[in-house]
């Protein structure tokens, strides 16, 4: 009897689940997102306007959400959602998939090929955004096979930020820094009077790639080939600070945030950080923070890499030219004119468009010492486009396989040799 | 009660043992933020402000994740309870197929769940709704719930179960008065479980309840506190012990409900 | 039973076959009960179980991307994502890491929780509290408890190295590529240990005081006791404990990601999933037919394990 029922719920599971494989196999092929083509021109603003950004730091009734709800457009209301960067793209994904998108994204500027290889986004023309004046250095990751696809809230950029109470006990003069050498000179004589040397982030992920990158520029090196002397000699610095104590080994797994934690202790005398701490870094209490421009391996100021989001409308399949309206709407409001200047301040960017960075500057003389790294900034995407992510992943490993080399030259040497291999 | 007194310091010592991370959390929830990474053992650099901001930015958040885990619990026994019984005691057509079932279930990575709930939950409009996320919640329970109480039930003498039949009483009233009642310790843990993992999910709602506002919960919520390059962990850490507080005393609660043994009891009638 | 086996003396014959009959009359009625009470269950596990999964066996056998993901057109390849996977530099590394990772995990949490429950299960002053109070790690978002052991576990301040500096030893850099592993091993033993004193603790609730007070009668001491009573009536608890611990272990990822990001010898196959799932971890690179390829695979290794469990517990019933 019961092996008869046995086998009789064996034949029902097997039934059920290859239902549920056909089920699956047919819905996970084509979806509801095809090209609709759409037009902004074409379209009307809707009553709900869906917004996502990447900064759930910002919460409702603050400057920044202030300054994106009052860009809706007559009659109409934002919503605003936020979440982290790698999440943002990929809740976009699905979204995108299922027809739910939202109306405005801003992504982040490396991220952006991807989405628009990916056909996650409409193109710049489609959406109605207007994408002149701009930078080209800060524009070039938004451009992708020659066609725009948004544009850029601004940019930060990464500058060396110092203690200048340590460096004053330490003896060293913060000019004097004007290259690799007289930086390792100077964090010596800081560990030498009895403070901790540099902070600096290496965490696996485009994180620690985008911290790695002005020594790597710096040191002449070019993405097109991660094995390159050059290339390994930027690991081998930052593999020596470790080695040496100069730097703590926490680096390997701190995001940028917590390295600034560590040199808030005041027991560092150098972070390498970005312009977003600038405003923080000017108001410290316990210290006095100085900041200058990362030195290349022989020049004073070594390209760092662009930062900061792109505006960008993703695609859309239903209702698409309204939707496309919406971003139209939303985009041409946050970046233009006046109102582009106070979404700079707000978000602590230095606006994208050389005037509005002038007048920026003008109003916080803050800014100034970051103006020359922005404008010498780098794309990070510009000559390799979608194929940068591979190419960071494996700098990725490369730079974690310095980190925990811990100086050794060979050991260098084969993380960056191995991590091409991949 | 003599040898009791060492017993409740070997106690005391296992347990500040245990809750040494809590503590340190704790302690970097009083700390400015520049002392933070410094390692000291004591709040040396004292505020009390993150617990001010967190009491007056988090509420809404602990509410929903109250009622989240609340319902995650109601619905996980709803579903679990007769199915655990039907497994143990009525010998269940299929049910080793249904037990390696259950196994598979758990093994399916959430993130996997999470990416095809998304799709149902867009098309019936379950998307940002406290309903949708007990429904998935659930899924991280059920299949735990169905095996615990299944083993549990099983260990219940054949004798009062035929003392039930004996009385003319249908498998249901046999569920409902005599299986459910002796099953307390065992639903009492399951609800634990469910509530605690309800509780600590963050996949979920962050996939499905994305922009519910206010209607999130509190593992998002804390979200607030990560921004794109600056995290704020005093303001983390104190949301967390925040957090700890009420579900610590709903804890302590149930656990004096676990009381004496099953059987014991039983075994006296 | 009485009245019918003395009726059964008059005439053995139609009496068996009464028996047998109504006999079989209530395994029918007992049977579709059961099959009623079920339905719910089976209901809820087709729709949120049986339908993602089976999306992502289809999704390793065909080759997405990101692109391919949302517009549909991903080429059917069979097997050979996952001969791709298997023959990677990466993948046996990770499964030997992923297997020390497990096994070390639930032995340690169990024979820890064990103790913890057989010294809870003395009623001493403040026990029902502390009991409580090793719930506490699982109310904290793994986010918060993960930094903390990070923090903790830092080379240069934290408070481990500390600790045993007290002892003279050297810091350890425990988050290295090298110690990775042991690092996140001894965070996730301390995240299981409450689910293990619980179910163990519910568990020996149930053994009747009186075995223990027969066997002090006959002169058994507390270790004899243990092994002879406590240890032979936990085997169902100890099976679910273990098979539940090992499933969940298999599949642990956020203690890992919050910890090192799956660095170095913390890669397990779930965090190496993981990571490509979604273009964590050191690569943006999105690689969804690779992960879902390796949770396939994470999946058997889990169904192994479960048929053992399945078995062993027929055995038990038996």
């Amino acid at each position: 009897m019961s092996r008869l029922n046995k086998r009789r719920a064996l034949q029902i599971s097997a039934l059920a689940t290859s239902a549920a494989l056909v089920l699956a196999g047919c819905t996970s092929n084509g979806t509801e997102a095809t090209a609709t083509p759409g037009d902004a021109g074409q379209g009307n603003t809707t009553a709900t306007i869906k917004f996502w950004d990447p900064y759930p730091q910002y919460e409702a009734g603050g400057d920044w959400d202030n300054q994106v709800k009052s860009c809706a457009p007559e009659g109409s209301t934002i919503e605003r959602s936020s979440a982290p960067q790698t999440d943002l793209l990929n809740q976009l994904t699905s979204a995108v998939k299922e027809g739910n998108a939202p109306d405005v994204v801003l992504l982040d500027n490396p991220l952006t090929p991807e989405a628009a290889s990916s056909g996650l986004l409409a193109t710049a023309e489609q959406a109605g955004v207007d994408v002149s004046g701009y930078d080209a250095n800060l524009m070039g990751p938004g451009i992708i096979d020659g066609v725009a696809y948004g544009v850029p809230m601004g940019s930060n950029a990464l500058g060396l930020y110092y203690n200048e109470d340590v460096l004053d006990a330490a003896g060293v003069d913060p000019s004097s820094i004007k290259d690799w050498d007289s930086l390792n000179a100077a964090i010596e004589k800081v560990v030498a009077s009895g403070s901790k040397g540099i902070t600096f982030s290496g965490i696996a992920g485009e994180e620690g790639v985008f911290q790695f990158e002005p020594w790597f520029w710096g040191a002449g090196a070019s993405l097109t080939d991660i094995t390159s002397d050059d290339a390994v000699s930027a690991g081998q610095l930052l593999s020596d600070w470790i080695g040496n104590g100069w730097a703590p080994k926490s680096a390997a797994t701190d995001n940028q945030s917590a390295s600034w934690d560590l040199f808030l202790t005041g027991e560092y005398g150098f972070a390498e950080n970005g312009s977003w701490f600038a405003a923080p870094a000017a108001a410290n209490d316990g210290f006095a923070i100085g900041s200058m421009p990362i030195p290349g391996k022989d020049t004073a100021v070594a390209p760092v890499p662009t930062g900061g989001e792109f505006a960008v409308a993703p695609l859309q399949s239903n209702d698409a030219s309204d939707h496309y309206a919406n971003a139209s709407a939303v985009i041409s409001c946050l970046m233009s004119g006046e109102n582009g200047s106070v979404t700079s301040e707000t978000l602590g960017f230095l606006s994208a468009k050389a005037d509005v960075r002038a007048a920026q500057v003008a109003a916080n003389p803050l800014w100034e010492p970051w103006v020359p790294i922005v404008e010498g900034a780098q794309g990070r995407t510009t000559d390799l486009g979608v194929g940068y992510l591979a190419v960071s992943g494996q700098l990725s490993e490369a730079i974690q396989g310095a980190l925990n080399a811990e100086g050794n030259a060979d050991a260098v040497k084969a993380a960056f040799d191995n991590a091409a291999g991949l | 009660m003599r040898s009791s007194w060492w017993k409740t310091a070997i106690g005391l010592f296992l347990t500040a043992a245990m809750l040494f991370p809590v503590y340190w959390m704790i302690n970097v929830s009083f700390t400015r933020r520049e002392s933070i990474r410094k390692g000291q053992l004591f709040p040396i650099d004292f505020t009390a402000d993150h617990y001010g901001v967190v009491l007056h930015d988090q509420l809404p958040y602990l509410g929903t994740s109250l009622a989240v885990g609340l319902g995650t619990v109601a619905f996980t026994l709803v579903i679990a309870a007769p199915a655990g019984f039907a497994l143990a005691k009525l010998r269940l057509p299929g049910g080793s197929a249904l037990g390696f079932v259950l196994i598979v279930a758990q093994m399916i990575p959430a993130v996997v769940m999470a990416l095809g709930f998304y799709a149902i939950y867009n098309r019936v409009g379950l998307l940002n709704t406290i309903p949708g996320l007990i429904l998935a919640d659930s899924t991280i329970a059920v299949p735990f719930a169905v095996m615990l109480l299944a083993a549990f039930m099983r260990g219940i003498p054949r004798e009062m179960m035929e003392a039930a039949t004996l009385d003319r009483a249908s498998y249901w009233r046999t569920f409902w008065s005599v299986v459910l009642p002796i099953s307390r310790n065992a639903s009492i843990t399951v609800a634990l479980f469910a509530f605690l993992w309800a509780w600590s999910d963050f996949l979920f709602a962050s996939t499905l309840d994305r922009e519910g506002g206010d209607l999130r919960p509190i593992t998002m919520g804390i979200y607030n506190y990560i921004g794109a390059q600056n995290q704020e962990w005093g303001l983390m850490m104190a949301t967390a012990v925040v957090a700890s507080i009420p579900t610590a005393l709903l804890l302590i609660l149930a656990q004096k409900y676990v009381a004496a043994g099953v059987t014991a009891g039983a075994v006296k009638d | 039973m009485t009245a019918i086996s003395q009726r059964s003396a008059a005439s053995p014959r139609s009496l068996d076959a009464e028996r047998t009959a109504s006999r079989k009359k209530r395994d029918r009625a007992a049977r579709w009960a059961a099959i009623g009470f079920v339905t719910p269950l089976a209901l809820y596990l087709f729709i949120f179980y049986v339908f993602p999964l089976a999306q992502n066996i289809v999704m390793s056998l065909q080759r997405y991307d990101r692109g391919s993901f949302v517009h549909g057109g991903a080429p059917f390849v069979g097997l050979d994502i996952y001969r791709e996977v298997i023959s990677s530099s990466t993948f046996w590394p990770t499964v030997a890491q992923m297997a020390i990772f497990t096994l070390v995990s639930i032995t340690v949490q169990y024979c820890l929780g064990l103790a913890l429950a057989v010294f809870f299960r003395s009623d001493f002053r403040l026990s029902a509290t502390l009991r409580a109070f090793f719930l506490v790690p699982w109310l904290l978002p793994v986010i918060v408890s993960g930094t903390t052991w990070q923090w903790m576990m830092s080379a240069d301040n934290g408070v481990i190295n500390s600790f045993i500096g007290l002892f003279g030893v050297d810091p350890v850099w425990w988050l290295s590529a090298d110690n990775a592993l042991w690092s996140v091993l001894i965070a996730n033993i301390w995240l299981g240990i409450p689910f293990n004193l619980v179910i163990l603790y519910s568990g020996l609730q149930n053994i009747p005081e009186s075995l223990y007070e027969a066997a002090s009668l006959d002169g058994a001491g507390a270790w004899r006791k243990f092994r002879s009573i406590t240890l032979p009536s936990l085997r169902p608890v100890t099976l679910i404990t273990l098979l539940l611990g090992l499933v969940y272990t298999l599949k642990v990822v956020d203690i890992i990601w919050i910890m090192t990001t799956g660095t170095g010898t913390s890669q397990t196959l779930a965090t190496w999933s993981y990571g490509m799932a979604f273009g964590k971890g050191t690569s943006g690179v999105v690689r969804y037919s690779e992960a879902s390829a390796v949770g396939s695979i994470l999946l058997v290794v889990a169904l192994a394990f479960g048929l053992l469990y399945i078995v062993t517990q027929s055995k038990e019933s038996d």
